[in-house]
This record gives C-alpha cells, sequence and structure tokens, in this order.
C-alpha cells in the first residue's frame, strides 16, 4: 500500500502515528482523570442534603476557595477542554470529515482549547488575585 | 485491509452510538454549567448559591442530563479503556458491564437524591 491510503486505513483502525498517537493518549488520561473527578463531584455535591441549610457542602466549598484549589480547577478545566475538543475531532472522523486533513483539524481544536482555556484562567487569576469574580 | 493486531470486538454498537450522544450532550450541558459555576459564581458556590440556579427548571434540566451523560459517558468510557487491558475476552466484558451498570445505577441514585428538592 502506498503512503495515503496506508495512513488513512491507520486512522480507521486506531494506530494513528506522531500527533495522532498523542492526542490518543492524552485523551486517555485526560478521560481517566475526569472519571474519577466525577465520582468525587457527585459524592461531594451531594452531600448538599447532609445537615442544615447545606452546612457539610459549604464547608467544602469554602475550601475550594483557597488559591490552591482555584488552580486545581484550572487544571481541570484543561481536562475538560482538551477532552472536548478532541471529542469532536473524532466524531467528525466517525462522519468522515478531515480524516485526510487529521492532523490539521486536531491543532485547530488545540486552539479552541487554549481560546477557551484563557477566558477562564483571566476569571480564575482576577478571582486569586482581586478576591472578586469578573462579572461581580 | 484490516490490521491482524486490532481486535473486531469494540463494545458493541449501541454503546458506541450512546458514547457519541452522551458526548454531544455533555458538551452543550457542561458549558452551561461551567459558564454559571466557574465564571458567573466563582468563590460565591455554596448551598444556597447552587439552590437559587437550581430554583429554574431549565437548570435542573441541566444538571439531570449531566448526571445521567455524565455517568454513562464515564463509566463507558472507562469500559472501553478495561477492556483494552485485562477484561479482554467477551466473558470478562460482560462482568465489567454488568459491574459498571450497578456502580453507574448507584450514583445515578445518589445523585438524583440529592436533587431531589428541586426535582419535586
Amino acid at each position: 500500500m502506498s503512503g495515503k491510503p496506508r495512513e488513512t486505513a491507520n486512522v480507521g483502525a486506531g494506530l494513528w502515528k506522531a500527533t495522532g498517537m498523542w492526542a490518543w493518549l492524552l485523551f486517555r488520561i485526560s478521560g481517566l482523570v475526569l472519571v474519577f473527578y466525577l465520582g468525587a463531584h457527585i459524592i461531594i455535591i451531594s452531600t448538599g442534603q447532609f445537615g442544615a441549610d447545606g452546612e457539610a457542602l459549604n464547608g467544602f466549598m469554602k475550601t475550594f476557595d483557597h488559591p490552591v484549589a482555584v488552580l486545581l480547577d484550572l487544571a481541570l478545566v484543561v481536562a475538560v477542554l482538551y477532552h472536548a475538543l478532541n471529542g469532536v475531532r473524532i466524531i467528525l472522523m466517525d462522519f468522515g470529515v478531515g480524516v485526510q486533513r487529521h492532523k490539521i483539524i486536531f491543532w485547530s481544536a488545540m486552539a479552541v482549547v487554549v481560546i477557551c482555556f484563557a477566558i477562564f484562567a483571566w476569571v480564575a487569576l482576577t478571582y486569586i488575585v482581586t478576591g472578586e469574580g469578573v462579572t461581580s | 485491509m484490516k490490521a491482524a493486531t486490532v481486535s473486531t470486538y469494540r463494545g458493541g454498537m449501541w454503546s458506541w452510538l450512546f458514547q457519541r450522544i452522551t458526548a454531544v450532550l455533555l458538551i452543550v450541558c457542561l458549558a452551561i454549567h461551567l459558564i454559571f459555576t466557574h465564571i458567573l459564581s466563582i468563590g460565591e458556590l455554596d448551598y444556597i448559591n447552587i439552590g437559587d440556579r437550581l430554583a429554574h427548571a431549565g437548570l435542573t434540566a441541566v444538571d439531570i442530563i449531566l448526571l445521567a451523560a455524565g455517568i454513562y459517558h464515564a463509566l463507558n468510557g472507562l469500559r472501553m479503556v478495561l477492556m483494552d487491558y485485562w477484561f479482554t475476552s467477551r466473558k470478562r466484558a460482560l462482568t465489567l458491564t454488568i459491574g459498571l451498570w450497578v456502580v453507574g445505577l448507584a450514583f445515578m441514585g445518589y445523585g438524583t437524591w440529592a436533587l431531589w428538592p428541586w426535582i419535586s
């Protein structure tokens, strides 16, 4: 098989090279991080039903306002954005869009990740520095 | 031409389809969720603040969709990863699937219980 068709065939089989392999690995790692985060998130948020007027939940929420927690939250936003945008690329490929141009589509998706992250980072850093959100 | 190293059993057609459907639901609902919590209410999140938002039926609906689609997408994703390692045979995969459904339904029940004051 010559270069082009073989590359296309490998995309379908999940055996992408270079960019695709890293995209796949990071997709898997971010996915696993998000699975465990979701479990913790459901367990913690649901504590709102314990104690009078969400006493237990308010205790957690105070902790999450700490600058270190806000930065960890920002790391989580990176995982969500990467997983979401690479996921969009995978769905596009399922429809046969961009199979020949998967690299340019990957880097376009990453540009969207960076732009969205910049917005979240601006809000989070403003909060860390001033103690207030950008809309309050 | 099919590569010989890749297993032909890839989790089933329905789980593949639902993984895509829940993915699209999650992108839309998670965008709403993150804008409200991480941008508009940063530093103000507590029981009252969250409860005020849940008083709007639309946002309660978003939370229920997030709960159901999130649990399905997360556990089916975990299933796909684990099937690449130890749960490689059909029999092991089935055990895994049943186990994950039990875990998923437990989380769904717990989350629904927590949201119940706003659902009812």
